[in-house]
């Protein structure tokens, strides 16, 4: 007689616009305490919003302007971060993946710390999170990078939701 | 009808019973059904002047309550837009604190920089920048960068950051990271960081008292060699 509860797929979260450097903070702390309430473990919380830091910090860099949307599919058990903007497209987003490199190929070690970063910050998001993917849009771009709930974790939100408790 | 002085109105009980509806219809603010139910009577007596009258009022009442409403809609629009605000200046006092990482110089010549917050490839880089330019700057002999408030940090960020301490080595200054948590510690020895010329004391309470024995050893040293050289003289 259990009634499928619709509600636990229901997605929770955040928006964030990204322009300047403070919102990357913004974006980044409330992300992480978006996470905690969510039911996510201290460290991957934190992980998660190591994670929106980078993305949100490459938007200021590149993407001239975006957010950062964080969701939370508590059927599927994952917090999905998409990181929208309008800058121009990623040329090679596998490269760009890669320590030390841009969307075309390595960095000159002599131009790394005049450009503000470490050309690290996408190999970062690629580490901490569970899963990323890479879409164009009409007039800009989109990343997704996903963490996958560990047992125990989103139950929190699942209960407040109604849903069902393993 | 009328005896002596006294007149008296005749009136159905059904008018009577209308007026008291209307009334507890505008006992709860409802006033159109209130009004409609006053002007159902076609009469005109000494009774429907009292109908009239109580039309007047209720509908004076119904527009006074309904200015009323809309005010108070307003404050309530501005409250909110308030509390927008100030939910927006308090996060970025957030990001204000963890988005600037002080340099503070504690002693003469040694300079500390607490970190907290989100550490990323980005404020990696950035704080390398700053710390070495301040080193120069401030002609300091020793930095501590204190990461106590810190537990976890992608690999190739904790690398840069090691590599920002051997770099405060090169331009001639000590750099003592203090506040490792097992995370972190975690993650250095993972990647296999090398660690060699990167002092780690366990807090920033013991990387100062190490300065403080360490000078004042120098300072009794300088004392003895200046008390050698006058005992010729003597």
């Amino acid at each position: 007689m259990v009634q499928e509860p619709r509600e636990t797929a229901v997605v929770r979260g955040g928006e964030f616009p990204i322009r300047k450097r403070s919102d990357v903070v913004v974006a980044s702390s409330q992300a992480g305490r978006l996470a905690r309430s969510f039911g996510i473990g201290p460290r991957r919380a934190k992980e998660l919003a190591i994670v929106v830091s980078e993305l949100a910090s490459n938007i200021v860099k590149h993407g001239v302007r975006g957010a950062i949307v964080l969701t939370l599919d508590a059927r599927r058990g994952e917090v999905a971060i998409e990181a929208r903007d309008v800058g121009p497209p990623i040329h090679d987003f596998e490269v760009a993946m890669t320590d030390g490199c841009d969307d075309r190929g390595p960095i000159d070690p002599a131009l790394l710390l005049r450009r503000g970063g470490l050309g690290t910050g996408l190999g970062a998001v690629a580490r901490l999170a569970d899963r990323v993917e890479y879409r164009e849009q009409e007039g800009g771009k989109t990343i997704t990078a996903w963490f996958v709930l560990n047992a125990g974790e989103g139950l929190r939100v699942r209960d407040q939701m109604g849903g069902d408790c393993p | 009808m009328a005896q002596s002085g006294e007149s008296h109105v005749k009136v159905t009980s059904e008018r009577l019973q209308s007026v008291i509806e209307a009334l507890s219809y505008a006992s709860v603010d409802e006033f159109d059904s209130c009004l409609e139910l006053l002007q159902r009577s076609t009469e005109k007596d000494e009774f429907s002047e009292l109908e009239t009258a109580f039309s007047i009022f209720v509908r004076e009442l119904g527009e006074a309550k309904s200015e009323l409403n809309r005010t108070l809609a307003k404050q309530e629009a501005i409250n909110r837009e308030l509390e927008g605000k100030l939910e927006t200046i308090e996060m970025q006092q957030a990001a204000i604190r963890e988005l600037s990482t002080p340099i503070i110089e504690v002693w003469a010549g040694v300079l500390c920089l607490p970190v907290v917050g989100v550490v990323d490839s980005q404020r990696s880089a950035e704080m390398t920048e700053t710390l070495l330019e301040t080193i120069v700057a401030k002609q300091a002999r020793m930095a501590i960068v204190d990461i106590t408030g810190i537990d976890v940090m992608d690999t190739k960020t904790a690398d840069h950051f090691i590599k920002m301490a051997r770099a405060v080595r090169l331009l001639g200054a000590e750099c003592i990271v203090s506040g490792i948590n097992p995370g972190i510690a975690q993650t250095l020895t993972h990647i296999g960081v090398d660690l060699t010329g990167v002092r780690t004391l366990r807090s920033l309470r013991d990387a100062l008292q190490l300065y403080l024995k360490e000078t004042e050893q120098l300072v009794v040293q300088q004392h003895s060699a200046v008390a050698r050289s006058r005992v010729p003289e003597v």
